[in-house]
């Protein structure tokens, strides 16, 4: 009985998984593939090239220094833009979840995500006209200060912050709310009759009961923007050099998709590495 | 700090990022209705870009299509998103890490190169260019925002919940519907607006996978904009943030998802 | 011309018993071949109609055509790359019979040997021009005439050149006096791209991102292509567009026929449409590059943009023509490039 039960709940896990999985196989994991098996050859394999198996795209990110470099500053700006926003958009999704009531918090539950469903060009140049000398912030900024100061943040390592954390938080504020929206409120209001400060339920309540949440926000934050390079081009100017950057080109600017595609993978392979290494740690944290 | 204070400080905040989510939307508002073409200030009123957009064709049939497939896109992907994420929830079985951890390649290797690999791949095995290529790259891309999502809220579910239901006799359909989504149901809404805005803003797979002609909103703008694009592309973005804004506000009277008050 | 294009036209829909013919073009957005007025006026002459595809690189042009055979029948080709698309098999000959406006074409253009791999032609010449600078002209009251303005501590974080390694290499060697097609002292280079970064505000990568900066007065001097500086100055920028005393680079772009192409015939006379000078000269009233058209060039008015500038003896002289660049210089010069700028 106990074993035909069993055999009933795998074949379900198995109905319910294999549509999303067979989906990512033939569109994702397939391509990807053959772009695994290019990364160990010399030439593509196309267009009457000879090529070769050899290790020399991966061994070229380890000979020359620029893309380990690269890479380093695209972590280190990874975990800026994946901290402003977790620290942003925490207190935003707790505000949300727990002082708003009613069709209210519908509404703007909808309304975090409404401007991502535009073209990130589009908004990249429009960050443009804020940023920049005698820009909208600029101007704003002096409407309100009583003396005068020149704001331009445009083409500096503060203009991408600001445009990928404007990017990414909607991600980490609703995944926050999702789980702190699920905490009971009677668990709250019996930690406070008990006379618990608020301090005391942020960080043994709160905190640890929206890892989930957070967690998620801050892996969909974290993996992505380590490999970005529009908006660190475009509003980053002379120092918007990034890993991507260095990727992009060996598919755009030259006809290496070897090495564009080793660089990928190493990429992946450090992400994933950091992620096995944090995601226990994250999860014990707050507990 | 009194409570009510609290709770003013607490609104002023949403306000504030509210403000900071908004700002390039409403400076591309803005820019719908200034008369310079290359975003120059000081701002000069004109409806003009309206006008000239009426009468764009290609913008309007690329609009559509972008909305179109992007709705067809997060309805595939939020189903099979939600469905492979309560198996993943439910039930333990060898190798549920690996699949887990295969949620990450199409978010972390960049779009350019999952796309080129796409249109290789694609080519090789003789699958022909056009709308349902577009539609099986989206929703492959969509699909690991959907599921970590949706997962992320699952992880509040308490298993006993699941459990109680069925120890009632329950079938395993009946608790899924009567339990499991009411629970997440917020969090697969979550899903499906990340998976319309992956769609939506997504170059690449569009680009190299839709049918000469067929282009999409995000191809005509990257492929204009080595000799320039005009507010035209603004002011049919404006449009759509609109009528999104008004459909979403409506939803928001309607429907209750938010859970209880 | 007209007149001979459209019994040309009339001869080939009698001979072929396919009169219309959908034809797709591989180009640029916005480059030429698919203005609206010149569609039509196409479609109305020869009954074909004309689907456009658009690239945004080199690169994904080679790559689309690779791995879309039977897809396209006209495609632009840059003459540095046509040698490589014969090569791999991509392009078919050119037929100049087919062609009635090719007698009146440069014939230093029509023999130019980048467009003639194999020793047969396999693009037909449309136009040409330059890269060089482009001045605020309210920061000059008059222009520059040394390409060493880049360098000028005067305009220190107002500089700015395309994020484009190959490009940047060919202007330092411009600006150490060396061939740029044949680099002999890549030190001089480096050192010369080494002072050139700390000048730079931003690097540019299109007409978009080039006339939003230079309105809002981020640049002072940036490199540009002639032809989109004959577009902006026609937009109201107050620009100026300088060809430097050391010279400048040239390119040619050239309108081939894929060799999968299914509509050979009605590629040909588009081609033919698009060396014209009726549709040259409406063309360049709007901003264009400058013609291969000899005819077309005379047809100018003498204020225009392509006939003052391009037009001066003097001036095309001090060109250099772009080469072909083999894969190894090419990707050495990205990675000088991509050096220098992780290293700001």
């Amino acid at each position: 009985m106990a074993g035909s039960l069993e055999r009933a709940d795998r074949r379900r896990a198995a109905l319910m998984l294999s549509p999303a999985y067979l989906w990512l196989t033939a569109a994702v994991f397939l391509p990807l593939s053959a772009m695994a098996f290019f990364s160990l050859l010399t030439d593509v394999p196309f267009g009457g090239r000879d090529w070769a198996f050899t290790l020399q795209n991966y061994r070229d990110f380890f000979e020359t220094g620029t893309y380990a470099l690269l890479l380093w500053k695209s972590l280190k700006l990874g975990l800026i833009v994946t901290a402003l926003c977790v620290l942003i958009g925490f207190p935003f999704a707790l505000v949300l979840a727990k002082a708003i009531k009613g069709r209210a918090r519908e509404a703007l539950f909808l309304l975090v995500i409404l401007p991502f469903w535009s073209n990130s060009l589009v908004r990249i140049f429009s960050w443009a006209i804020v940023l920049r000398g005698n820009g909208v912030l600029d101007a704003a900024v002096n409407a309100i200060l009583p003396w005068e100061v020149r704001v331009n943040l445009m083409f500096s390592q503060s203009a991408i912050v600001i445009g990928l954390v404007h990017s990414y938080l909607p991600y980490v504020i609703l995944t926050a709310y999702l789980a702190l929206q699920a905490i009971d409120d009677s668990l709250i209001e019996a930690a406070r009759s008990l006379g618990a400060p608020r301090r005391t339920i942020l960080l043994r309540i709160l905190l640890p009961l929206s890892a989930p949440g957070l967690i998620a926000g801050a892996v969909l934050i974290f993996v992505p923007v380590v490999g970005s390079f529009m908006e660190p081009r475009l509003l980053g100017g002379r120092v918007g050099t990034y890993y991507g950057t260095a990727i992009e080109d060996q598919f755009v600017a030259v006809f290496n998709w070897p090495l564009g595609a080793a660089l990928s993978f190493i990429l992946l392979a450090v992400v994933l590495v950091i992620l096995a290494l944090a995601t226990p740690a994250l999860r014990k944290a707050p507990t | 700090m009194t409570n009510r204070l609290l709770a003013r400080l607490g609104h002023l905040y949403l306000g504030l990022i509210l403000v900071f989510l908004y700002a390039p939307i409403l400076v591309m508002a803005a820019m719908s209705f200034n008369r310079s073409e290359f975003y120059q200030l000081p701002f000069d009123f004109t409806t003009d870009w309206y006008a000239k957009l009426w009468h764009n064709g290609e913008i309007l049939a690329a609009a559509g299509r972008s909305v179109w497939i992007a709705g067809t896109v997060t309805a595939i992907a939020t189903v099979l998103g939600t469905a492979a994420s309560i198996a993943l929830y439910r039930h333990s079985f060898p190798g549920k890490a690996l699949l887990r951890a295969l949620l990450f390649p199409p978010i972390a290797i960049p779009w350019l190169i999952t796309g080129t690999a796409m249109l290789v791949f694609f080519f090789g095995i003789g699958l022909d260019r056009g709308t349902p290529a577009v539609i099986i790259g989206h929703v492959a891309l969509a699909l690991p925002y959907v599921i970590v999502v949706v997962s992320s809220r699952l992880a509040t579910l308490d298993p006993a919940l699941e459990e109680a239901a069925r120890s009632l006799g329950a079938r395993p359909w009946t608790v899924t519907r009567a339990v499991t989504i009411p629970w997440i149901l917020p969090g697969i809404i979550a899903g499906a607006l990340f998976a319309f805005a992956v769609s939506f803003d997504q170059f690449v797979v569009s680009y190299f996978l839709s049918e000469p002609g067929d282009s999409t909103l995000p191809v005509l703008i990257y492929t204009s904009i080595r000799k320039g694009f005009t507010p035209e592309i603004n002011a049919v973005s404006t449009l759509i943030i609109a009528v999104s804004m008004a459909l979403m506000l409506l939803a928001a009277r309607r429907v209750r998802f938010g859970g209880e008050d | 011309m007209r007149t001979i294009l459209l019994t040309s036209a009339l001869a080939l829909a009698t001979a072929g018993a396919a009169t219309a013919d959908e034809i797709r073009v591989l180009n640029w957005q916005g480059y030429g071949t698919d203005l609206d007025w010149a569609i039509a006026d196409f479609t109305a002459a020869t009954g074909h109609t004309v689907v456009h595809e658009y690239f945004t690189s080199e690169q994904e042009m080679l790559t689309k055509l690779r791995t879309n055979p039977g897809a396209y029948d006209v495609v632009l080709i840059n003459s540095a790359y046509t040698a490589q698309a014969q090569a791999e098999g991509l392009i078919a000959p050119i037929d100049p019979a087919k062609i009635a406006n090719f007698a009146d074409l440069d014939p230093g253009l029509t023999a130019n040997a980048d467009l003639n791999p194999a020793g047969a032609l396999h693009g037909v010449p449309w136009t040409w021009g330059l890269t060089a600078l482009a001045v605020n002209t309210t920061d000059f009251p008059a222009p520059p005439t040394s390409i060493a303005v880049l360098w000028d501590p005067a305009w220190k974080g107002r500089v700015s050149v395309r994020d484009d390694g190959l490009e940047a290499v060919q202007l330092a060697a411009l600006a150490t006096g060396q061939n740029i097609n044949d680099i002999k002292d890549m030190d001089a280079v480096k050192a010369k791209l080494v002072e050139l970064l700390p000048q730079i505000t931003t690097f540019w990568g299109s007409e978009n991102d080039w006339n939003q900066f230079m309105a809002a007065g981020d640049f002072a001097v940036a490199t540009y292509w002639s032809g989109s500086a004959a577009r902006s100055i026609g937009k109201g920028l107050p620009i100026a567009f300088v060809v430097p005393d050391e010279g400048a680079i040239g390119w040619l772009d050239g309108l081939s026929i894929p060799a999968t192409s299914t509509h050979p015939d009605a590629a040909h006379a588009f081609i033919d449409w698009m060396v014209d000078p009726d549709f040259y000269v409406k063309w360049d009233a709007e901003g264009a590059p400058a013609t291969s058209n000899s005819k077309a060039a005379a047809a100018l008015p003498e204020t225009s943009f392509n006939r003052s500038i391009l037009g001066d003896p003097a001036v095309v002289a001090r060109v250099q023509f772009m080469r072909p660049v083999s894969d190894e210089n090419r990707e050495a010069y990205l990675k000088l490039w991509q050096d220098l700028k992780a290293a700001q």
